[in-house]
């Protein structure tokens, strides 16, 4: 059995919690705000690809001689 | 009056951000976030500055989330040994299970990221790597054989391989080749810092190449690696990969290793009080050795690419 904690270690004990708190926070933030970008990169890389495509002339079809 | 002894009093497991970054290794990161970055900036093509980013931020975490599953896996080696006993596990400042989760999760998001951002390929060679330093060398390699950090330093060489990848979109021969050097370079650095920790090593029983081949054998091998480093160093520029620049730095930093080496490798046998300091010089020079020849090859790139 654990004995209960003393208002100086609880203290310790929840400080060291909320600063596991805020960093875990601020690296969800970070993430969201990253695959935002991602995405809107990803949407403009294949909006970019597709204006080129449709830009190049088709290649001419080869030609039967017979 | 009672025989029982009173329970231990447990302390809360309170870990603290701080201990979970610990369980990165984050000086081991910078090494493979270097050497990651150089493979993506000197690949041939563009990749756009966010993903660019991203990849490197995948092949960091990654290696974070393999450090932690490693360290979670050697918590008890850890203790027993004067350079390790201080980390998180071994100190008691966080509990076993959380390193765990926290090595999984960090392995797995970084291995979804980058496929998702990046491509399949890329995210298939970081899952190998993963597995290959996390399982392979860890749990397999490292507690058995002597040969653990030849085979094992795969692990350590998958970053530019990674990083190349993630701008052309495939492997070709001058990725492999980066692998190969890293590949190459782990045995001669990782032997000369055994040399000098071979005590803890005996300790807690890893059979690193000091303690089971001894000190002569192991002083022959990393003069032996040296002297097949410098002619793989110069392959890129050899087979026209690479210009003068990359080619002169390998030439030179390339010699230097090799002198430590010899210095190192042809030692007689030493007192017990011997302060390994050509040992001490030849890990250091070996850090330095491989952010310097990857730096070049950056430099290398950009001024060719300036030239064109």
């Amino acid at each position: 059995m654990t004995q209960p904690m003393t208002p100086t270690e609880l203290a310790a004990f929840r400080a060291r919690q909320k600063s596991r708190s805020r960093a875990l926070a601020l690296v969800l933030g970070a993430l969201v705000v990253l695959f935002f970008v991602i995405s809107l990169v990803k949407i403009k890389n294949a909006a970019d690809l597709r204006h080129q495509m449709a830009m190049t002339p088709p290649a001419a079809e080869p030609t039967d001689s017979h | 009056m009672s025989t029982v002894q009173p329970s231990p009093i447990v302390a809360p497991m309170t870990a603290e951000w701080r201990d979970f970054f610990a369980l990165t290794k984050p000086r081991v990161m910078t090494l493979v976030i270097f050497t990651g970055l150089c493979g993506l900036l000197a690949a041939p093509g563009h990749v756009h500055p966010v993903l660019g980013f991203t990849a490197i931020l995948c092949i960091a975490v990654a290696a974070g989330g393999a450090a932690a599953l490693n360290m979670w896996w050697e918590a008890d080696i850890d203790a027993g040994m004067k350079r390790t006993r201080h980390r998180p596990l071994p100190a008691g400042r966080m509990d076993p299970i959380s390193a765990r989760d926290f090595g999984v999760a960090l392995s797995c998001g970084a291995v979804i990221t980058m496929a998702l951002a990046i491509g399949w390929l890329a995210a298939g060679i970081l899952a190998l790597s993963i597995f290959y330093y996390a399982w392979i060398y860890t749990v397999w390699l490292k507690p058995r054989t002597p040969q653990n950090i030849v085979i094992g330093g795969g692990a350590g060489a998958f970053p530019p391989l990674i990083g190349w990848i993630a701008v052309t979109g495939h492997i070709t021969l001058m990725p492999v080749l980066l692998f190969l050097i890293i590949f190459l370079w782990t045995p001669p650095h990782f032997w000369a810092l055994a040399l000098f920790v071979q005590i803890d090593y005996s300790n807690v029983g890893i059979p690193m190449m000091p303690v089971v081949a001894g000190e002569r054998s192991t002083r022959h091998q990393i003069l032996g690696y040296a002297v097949v480093l410098l002619p793989l160093t110069l392959l890129p520029w050899w087979l026209g990969y690479t210009g003068r620049i990359y080619g002169l730095s390998a030439l030179g930093l390339g010699l230097g290793f090799l002198a430590l080496s010899a210095h190192v490798g042809l030692r007689r046998p030493l007192p017990a009080d011997d302060a390994m300091t050509p040992e001490k010089r030849l890990f250091k020079y070996s850090i330095l050795y491989l952010f310097v020849l990857f730096g070049m090859l950056v430099v290398d790139h950009l001024a060719t690419t300036a030239g064109a």
